[in-house]
């Protein structure tokens, strides 16, 4: 069974990263964000399985994403992978539908107890 | 004068790495204040020393400065200040709220400072496999002749260095400040080079 993945975050590093880390089922075919309204054009137009998302971007942030997926019903697995790390963002993220919260940088083991938890792996 | 002359995928890499380490600053500074941190990107620039002393000069009479200097492994070393405005340093003295008798402001953010830098600089550190100690904390008065005379006192030459500008807005208050590292020359090719090593892992 395949996944259709999209990565979404600001950095060409921090994509590379989450790629790297997928196995190769997930990777293979992933298709890239570079800020949050890029990513939600993308979830207008095509079916996602699973959304990895930044918060700390420019134009359209994680949060503005995860609220606007909410109201238009769209809804892949997303998975939070960020640099803000308070509880209180945490909280926030699974509240508007993230199944998970990842720090960075993303950590291999996280990633896939996370993907299996899910039903991914 | 020495460029950093950072390329494209060497900026990403930096902004990464300073993305991660302003994160768990700003959780720590959220933690300290019992409130929420909203974060946005940072943005990074190389500056002369002469410019920046000049925009802290044009603020004269205002800003708080706190610095505090970093020593790592393999030269990389360097100071910290952190730059309040005036306005901001008042907000901030309200937000910590301390007991009038506790602990004058000056120290309160004394005491914040080190937490960002010393958080800041820690997980920066961390991620370029390099660990720092800390000098004390000075607060310096934000006129142009303090900071000049501060640095004047390094025993390093400040021709460039690397600002970092962190906006952090705290929820029911809002302040900046702005977090300045001065990197001396060697060290700034040190972090080229562990740059290099990370992006070539890619």
């Amino acid at each position: 069974m395949s996944f259709s993945v999209l990565v979404c975050d600001d950095s060409n590093m921090a994509r590379k990263q989450v790629l790297r880390s997928l196995p190769e089922q997930l990777s293979a075919n992933a298709q890239l964000a570079k800020n949050g309204q890029e990513a939600v054009e993308l979830l207008r137009s095509q079916q996602f399985d699973i959304l990895f998302l930044d918060l700390t971007m420019p134009v359209l942030d994680g949060l503005g994403v995860l609220q606007t997926l909410k109201d238009e019903n769209i809804t892949p697995a997303i998975f939070v992978i960020s640099a803000d790390i308070q509880p209180e963002m945490q909280n926030k993220v699974l509240e508007l539908g993230a199944k998970a919260f990842m720090r960075k940088p993303v950590q291999l083991d996280i990633l896939n107890t996370n993907l299996k938890n899910h039903g991914f792996l | 004068m020495s460029e950093l002359n950072l390329n494209e995928d060497q900026q990403d890499c930096l902004q990464e790495i300073i993305n991660v380490a302003m994160g768990q600053a700003s959780d720590q500074l959220a933690r300290f204040l019992d409130t929420f941190v909203y974060l946005k990107v940072p943005s990074i620039e190389q500056v002369s020393t002469l410019s920046l002393i000049e925009t802290l000069s044009n603020n004269e009479n205002s800003a708080a400065v706190v610095s505090q200097g970093f020593f790592g492994y393999e030269g990389i070393r360097g100071e910290a200040l952190l730059v309040y405005k005036p306005k901001d340093s008042d907000r901030l003295a309200d937000l910590l709220g301390y007991e009038p008798d506790e602990l004058s402001v000056e120290e309160q953010i004394i005491d914040l400072s080190s937490i960002l830098t010393t958080t800041f600089l820690n997980v920066f550190a961390k991620q370029i496999d390099n660990q720092m100690s800390y000098s004390a904390p000075r607060l310096l008065a934000g006129s142009q002749s303090a900071v000049s005379d501060h640095l004047a006192q390094q025993s390093f030459n400040w021709d460039l260095a690397l600002k970092v500008k962190i906006t952090y807005q705290v929820t029911d208050y809002s302040f900046n400040c702005d977090m300045i590292l001065f990197i001396p020359e060697l060290a700034i090719n040190n972090i080229k080079a562990v740059i290099d090593r990370i992006l070539e892992e890619f």
